[in-house]
């Protein structure tokens, strides 16, 4: 019984570890730094395809 | 329209050439989309705003290495809207040699990432110079570096706080399910050994700022509320580590969860105020980055800095002044809103002096400096913003005066129950763990979320009705504050005029003396042309296009309308071009202006245009009187008009001719007289004061720099959220008194329990507990009702 929790909430705290990192990680790339633009980032993307290609060459 | 093009079987009208050039360079870029997203209805920077010579050896000094090639920020000027980020991201992404271009849309500022060996930054600078935007080196400022490490910082600790404690909480349960239902002691001991572990980076990491502050009061003498927050988890946390290894009931969740609470609270906080430390960044932004040396007759390229006192320099439309001077050759007009809050150009000719900051609007001037650029006026009140910040000392909040008590008193308290209990031969770890138990249940979390909670309710409850507080300690300040100073031009009034009046001469409707005014004002910027057309158009009147329109510094206009010659402008404008049929006696009904307007060169009739007073000014200054506040109007205007802006909006006092510093002074002067200092404005003049003051209040629509440098900003131009904004700090204030009398009122019952030894963990949890839930319900009650 008590091995079992030990190992169950082991496993728990490795799984959210993953996610800390995850946030760590982001926090560092500065992912919060600028949280105004991509709500607005969202709406470009109706642009068209052959738009896209003809930016590329 | 002026300019036409056929595309396909539509005909494109374009406003001028400049237009046309631009729709073709977008067009050709395949981004015709933009034409579809742009919102805005103003005319953006004004033409020959930018000049189109960048060279490398300047600009190469703010690249920057970066991860796959060179980085640089820039700073672009006339940025309005999302559609003007999309457009900017796509064109320098375009630029060969471009490996990445991010526009921060709050900001107004692009990190582009190119490769240094195929693109060169004049190339990137040209070309967002082409599209019409204006860009310009960005160096980011040490302090800002500072900040930004800081949030980053606080994030960290937040997110590290919220995992654990998260965890913490899921053993939490299981504990008091097993104090209930009994739990084997082995699974017992494991749960608590687990929630030691989640506790103690919670403890000393996430909380460590609180720790550092604590010890900064110790140090200081002067008891804090994070002396409270840093007692209240170490004991908490000493009492649980103590009860795990000798047996006994655990409270890891109150220290995490005191932690885990302040910290979000700090984070929300922190994320209004960084907004507000760019006021001298910005205030220094409005002064050109070169400027044109006359060497000789020839010109020269300097920075501003190297201006001395009795260097040339010439000013072409649309630059803004590099330093203070004086006049020497050609005539303009110069919009000095910055410097005055005057929102009328003025028309300047040779002897007469501009002021650094702001723009020369018409025509190509000389300009003898009279002071270095460090001197200028707006260095000038970038210092005084700078002082007036640096010297306010933060008010000590209503929870630090309750610490500076409550502290000393609790600690008294432990030690006398330590000393009582170890008397009456007790062994000396129960002697402690008792009095350990006094200082947990005293500072419980209901105290450390008494004021957080309800200032977090309060702001966000005001800022749902369109009025922001940086920081909550603004809320307590503007609850306290006795007297109520404003701002004329512009936060009273309108700041701009509007049409009152029509008159023609006999035989001439009103209709068609403003049909040819709105004809021949058809596509100028001027104030005055835009509130005659808004006039025009809310009343319904057609109006032809002028054409051959010539707009002539000293405030006139003339132009074609159907053929026939008309000028409009000021009583001296028309004596001037020779018009005949001027009345001798063009009455001028005071503060307002009069235009006149002519036809074949022969006067038809008067526009009379005036800036009136914002029509909830009185409602805003009878709420302040009736809450027992004093007013008081300052402004630069003269005294006249100060005086009857004063009398007409029911403002005590009303005081004109006032510099920047002299408002400044007059709220320092209030607050050495034991005032505290509300100052309501929306110019940069008025800076220094908003700076000066308790609580210092920018009016939507005003300039950035008013809103960089307040504290409180209306979202809206709408005076009535100020009186809201008051009656919410003053209701929020209520509720954190009561929030502390509730966590008070657990803690009286509690302490002479925890004294006498006989706490139990059931009591302590449910205490805990509830005087949280309390204090946490009641503050919530602040975002339930719409004030105001």
């Amino acid at each position: 019984m008590a091995s079992s929790l030990v190992a169950l909430i082991g496993l728990s705290l490795f799984l959210g570890c993953g996610c800390w990192l995850f946030f760590l990680w982001a926090v560092q790339k500065g992912e919060f730094h600028d949280i105004e633009r991509p709500k607005h980032r969202m709406m470009d993307d109706e642009e068209r395809p052959e738009d896209l290609d003809k930016g590329k060459d | 329209m002026l300019v036409e093009e056929r595309a396909g079987d539509a005909t494109l009208s374009f406003c001028c050439q400049g237009c046309h050039g631009a729709y073709l360079l977008i067009s050709g870029a395949g981004l015709t989309e933009f034409y579809r997203r742009r919102e805005w209805q103003e005319t953006g920077l004004i033409l020959q705003a930018f000049r189109g010579s960048f060279h490398d050896s300047h600009l190469s000094r703010f690249v920057y290495p970066a991860a796959g090639g060179s980085g640089i920020d820039i700073i672009i000027d006339g940025i309005r809207c999302a559609s003007c980020v999309w457009l900017n991201e796509k064109v320098i992404g375009r630029v060969p040699g471009v490996l990445d271009a991010r526009v921060n849309y709050a900001t107004g500022r692009a990190r582009v990432l190119f490769d240094p060996a195929e693109t060169s930054p004049a190339a990137i600078f040209s070309q967002i110079d082409r599209i019409g935007y204006s860009p310009r080196p960005y160096t980011e400022s040490a302090a800002r570096e500072v900040g930004r490490r800081e949030q980053k910082d606080l994030l960290t600790r937040f997110g590290t706080a919220v995992f654990l404690t998260m965890q913490l909480m899921a053993y939490a349960f299981a504990l008091y399910a097993g104090y209930f239902h009994g739990i084997d002691p082995q699974m017992k001991d494991y749960l608590q050994l687990f929630s030691l572990m989640v506790t103690t980076p919670v403890v000393f990491y996430c909380g460590w700022p609180f720790l550092a502050g604590a010890w900064r009061g110790i140090v200081n003498g002067s008891p804090n509320m994070e002396l409270l927050i840093a007692i209240g988890a170490l004991s908490s946390y000493g009492y649980s580590v103590y009860a795990t290894f000798t047996g006994g009931e655990v409270y890891y969740e109150t220290a995490a969860m005191i932690v885990t609470l302040i910290l979000t609270g700090r984070l929300l906080e922190n994320a209004a105020k960084r907004r507000a430390s760019g006021g001298i960044e910005r205030l220094m932004e409005l002064c050109p980055g070169q400027a044109q040396r006359f060497s000789g007759e020839t010109l020269e390229t300097v920075e501003p800095s190297e201006l001395r006192p009795g260097d040339l320099i010439l000013v072409t439309p649309g630059e803004r002044f590099p330093v203070d001077g004086r006049i020497t050759e050609g005539n303009s007009d110069v919009d000095e809103s910055a410097a005055t809050g005057e929102p009328l150009p003025l028309y300047k000719k040779k002897g007469d002096k501009v002021i650094a900051g702001s723009s020369n609007l018409t025509g190509a001037i000389r300009v003898l400096c009279e002071r270095e650029a460090a001197d200028s006026f707006i260095a000038r009140v970038a210092r005084l913003v700078e002082e007036a910040q640096s010297r306010r000392a933060p008010i000590q909040g209503l929870a630090d005066r309750i610490s500076a008590y409550f502290v000393p008193a609790v600690l008294t308290l432990a030690l006398g129950t330590f000393c009582w209990h170890y008397a009456q031969g007790k062994p000396l770890g129960v002697s402690l763990m008792i009095s350990l138990a006094v200082v947990v249940i005293a500072c419980p979390c209901a105290l450390g979320l008494a004021t957080p909670t309800a200032i977090l309710a309060g702001t966000g409850a005001a800022a749902s009705a369109g009025v922001i507080f940086k920081g909550g300690d603004i809320l307590e300040r503007l609850s306290r504050v006795t007297v109520a100073v404003f701002d004329k031009t512009g936060t009273l009034t309108s700041g701009r005029p509007m049409l009152v009046d029509i008159k023609g001469v006999k035989g001439v409707p009103c209709r068609e003396v403003l049909a040819l005014a709105a004809s021949v004002e058809r596509g100028s910027l001027h104030p005055i042309a835009r509130a005659i057309r808004e006039y025009a158009d809310a009343n319904g009147i057609v109006y032809r296009v002028g054409t051959e329109l010539v707009t002539l510094a000293g405030g006139g206009v003339t132009g074609r309308v159907a053929g026939e010659s008309v000028a409009l402008g000021s009583v001296s404008f028309m004596q001037r071009i020779g018009v005949t049929g001027m009345p001798d006696a063009l009455e001028s009904p005071d503060g307002a202006m009069v235009v006149c307007v002519a036809r074949r060169g022969h006067y038809c009739g008067t526009l009379i245009l005036k800036d009136r007073m914002r029509e909830d000014a009185p409602g805003l200054v009878s709420y302040f009187s009736r809450a027992g506040l004093a007013t008081l109007l300052l402004s630069g205007d003269r005294q006249e008009s100060a005086s009857k802006a004063a009398l007409s909006a029911g403002i005590g006092e009303g005081v004109g001719e006032l510099s920047p510093v002299g408002k400044a002074q007059r709220i320092e002067h209030l607050r050495s007289g034991g005032e505290t200092v509300l100052m309501v404005g929306d110019g940069i003049n008025d800076a220094p004061a908003l700076s000066a003051a308790d609580v210092g209040c920018a009016v939507a629509g005003g300039t950035d720099i008013a809103m960089e440098t307040s504290d409180l900003v209306l979202a809206k131009p709408d005076l009535e959220r100020l009186a809201m904004a008051h009656r919410m700090a003053r209701r929020t204030m209520a509720v954190v008194r009561q929030n502390l009398a509730w966590a008070f009122i657990y803690n009286v019952i509690g302490i002479p329990l925890a004294m006498t030894g006989r706490l139990t963990p059931i009591y302590a949890a449910a205490a805990m507990a509830l005087s949280s839930v309390c204090v946490a319900v009641n503050s919530l009650r602040l975002m339930r009702r719409r004030h105001g």
